[in-house]
């Protein structure tokens, strides 16, 4: 009960990096990305590839969150010359494309099979509990620093900058500052989050599949985000801990209500996605711990 | 003679692209949002179809039938969720639609399961035209498209209510000081929106399988062909299904049966970066 318990934690932390980065990015520059799901995944293949091939996990963790931030910096200068809603429909298009390359090469990736037996992370420590709670201590050590710098970012000068972009462009630019190159580096620092969200769950279930990529991921986390709150630290936790809530009590349900397959279970749970992200953006754009000074 | 054969076969998935994008486009051009929920209001359209099927055998009526329940899916979903929404950003009506669209997936997936399903046709012998095998069965879908087509672009060119749409499309302040009452509009859009792409879903029913992901599926390329084609340009909607429809059935020997739904992707970022009004688009602030 308590391993599992733990298990539970341990994914709840991987989709709140998830939610800081996707936070970060729309609640202080108002980039509308559809396509976070496809860093995870470049984060995820990136450091189980070079852990099997004997690259030490540091060094495959540090790299996954390079390669997703680097996957980052031309969608970021796309984005510059996009309305943001032609910037959602671009960016679902490339995390689409990010996981149509991993079934095609299969040189690299296996394709649909997937790549199994990813080292864990602590394989040094007695398998089972121990490395797990090392694993949830980790975790929560890089959150704990990811959300510090989110605060510091969005308290600095430099937050400052990032939130002017997103009330008023234009003014910011007759001021002399230059805003592609602080949404190029807010994408870059989230996708980075997404790329060590990804190492950590590649390494912590030791078997990815494309499957596991799919779009419904990067909705998942704007359920979150949008539950809890746009742009605050606050609301990305309180939206991600519901939602886990969510996802791992419908599993439970499917044992008191008998009769209900998996299947149905997976469409049951889309549908009340779909629904709370209607509902919550007709009664409560805000979210929980939304911003109530501002409308 | 092959790529001639790749290409009549690309004509068909390409109507299917089109009737997709042209519903895209005539709500983005006068709603002003990209509505994620189409692919699935395609689904609901595929899944009509398929009940009214056995019953009629007739494909005609399997048609109209799917045509009027996505028609009203599209007409409640409007009044429902996002006539509510207008007046706010972009990003409210887009998470709503991609939750609308969730919403449809999970009753068509509770209604009907997981399994793919099938429009039993008869089997029947193509035509020969000079080498190139032409599928009657493909005939009767285009002739299906085409009696949509015609319907939506007689509404759009000859009736009061179409030229009152392209009349708000064009500048909406305008219309409404005309006299355009634009709820009446918004409603027979939504309509003529859901009615295209529902015709789109008993074709693309027909052509592959049913299950309640075939719409999201297609989400990528009519999005695609709607950019392409000139977001708000129903006639640049189709031509763009057309050439993205023929473009990856000729690419397939290539690129592989996979990379074809990257290839509209890269055709969609190539036109937004290089010629964002698309092939008959006016130029439209897309940046």
């Amino acid at each position: 009960m308590l391993s599992y318990l733990l298990a539970i934690v341990i994914i709840t932390l991987i989709y709140l990096l998830l939610s800081f980065g996707l936070s970060l990015q729309y609640g202080s520059v108002g980039l509308i990305n559809f396509g976070h799901v496809g860093f995870f995944a470049i984060g995820a293949y990136t450091s189980a590839l070079l852990a099997l091939s004997g690259v030490p996990l540091l060094a495959s963790f540090c790299a996954a969150a390079i390669a997703a931030g680097l996957a980052a910096w031309p969608i970021g200068l796309i984005s510059l010359r996009l309305r943001d809603d032609y910037f959602a429909i671009v960016t679902l298009g490339f995390s689409e494309t990010v996981r149509i390359i991993i079934v095609s090469e299969k040189w690299l990736t296996n394709g649909v099979q997937g790549v199994p037996g990813i080292p864990r992370l602590f394989s040094s420590l007695p398998v089972g509990f121990e490395a797990q709670l090392a694993t949830a201590a980790l975790l929560l050590l890089v959150c704990a620093a990811a959300a510090f710098t989110i605060w510091r970012i969005i308290n600095s000068p430099f937050g400052r900058v990032i939130q002017a972009i997103r009330d008023n462009e234009d003014a910011l630019k007759a001021l002399g500052k230059d805003p592609a190159r602080f949404k190029i580096q807010v994408l870059m620092l989230s996708a980075a989050l997404a790329g060590i969200a990804g190492a950590f769950y590649a390494h912590y279930i030791t078997f990815i599949i494309p499957e596991q990529f799919v779009p419904l991921v990067t909705f998942y986390v704007w359920m979150a985000i949008i539950i809890g709150g746009v742009g605050r630290i606050s609301g990305a936790i309180v939206g991600t801990v519901l939602l886990m809530t969510f996802l791992e009590g419908s599993r439970f349900m499917r044992d008191f209500i008998p009769g209900v397959s998996e299947v149905e279970m997976a469409s049951l749970r889309i549908g009340v996605i779909g629904l709370l992200l209607v509902l919550f953006t007709l009664y409560r754009p805000q979210g929980l711990m939304g911003d109530y000074t501002k409308r | 003679m092959y790529f001639a054969q790749l290409a009549v076969n690309g004509l068909v998935q390409g109507l299917v692209i089109s009737l997709a994008a042209m519903s895209i486009t005539l709500v983005f051009g006068i709603v002003r949002f990209p509505n994620a929920a189409t692919g699935d209001v395609m689904t609901v359209g595929a899944f009509s179809g398929l009940i009214v099927y056995p019953l009629t055998g007739s494909l005609l009526l399997s048609g109209v039938f799917a045509v009027a329940v996505a028609a009203a899916v599209a007409l409640a979903s409007h009044l429902l969720v996002f006539r509510r929404l207008a007046g706010r950003s972009v990003v409210a009506l887009l998470v709503a639609s991609i939750g609308v669209g969730f919403v449809l997936r999970s009753i068509m997936g509770l209604a009907f399961g997981h399994q793919p399903m099938v429009f039993s046709m008869p089997l029947s012998r193509p035509y020969r035209l000079g080498g190139l095998a032409i599928n009657p069965l493909d005939l009767q879908l285009a002739l299906l498209a085409l009696v949509m087509l015609v319907l939506a672009f007689a509404i759009l060119h000859l009736t009061p209510i179409g030229r009152q749409m392209r009349a708000v499309a064009d500048n909406p302040a305008l219309a409404r000081v005309s006299g355009i009452r634009s709820g009446r509009v918004m409603a027979a859009l939504w309509v003529l929106a859901g009615a295209i792409v529902g015709a789109g879903g008993v074709m693309l029913g027909v052509k592959t399988v049913v299950g309640p992901e075939m719409g999201w599926d297609m989400l990528m390329p009519a999005f695609a062909a709607a950019i392409f084609g000139g977001i708000g340009s129903p006639a640049g909607a189709l031509l763009a299904g057309f050439i993205l429809g023929v473009a990856q059935e000729m690419s397939t020997p290539f690129v592989g049966f996979t990379y074809k739904i990257a290839l509209s992707f890269a055709i969609m970022l190539i036109v937004l970066l290089k010629r964002p009004s698309g092939l008959l688009g006016r130029i439209e602030g897309v940046r």
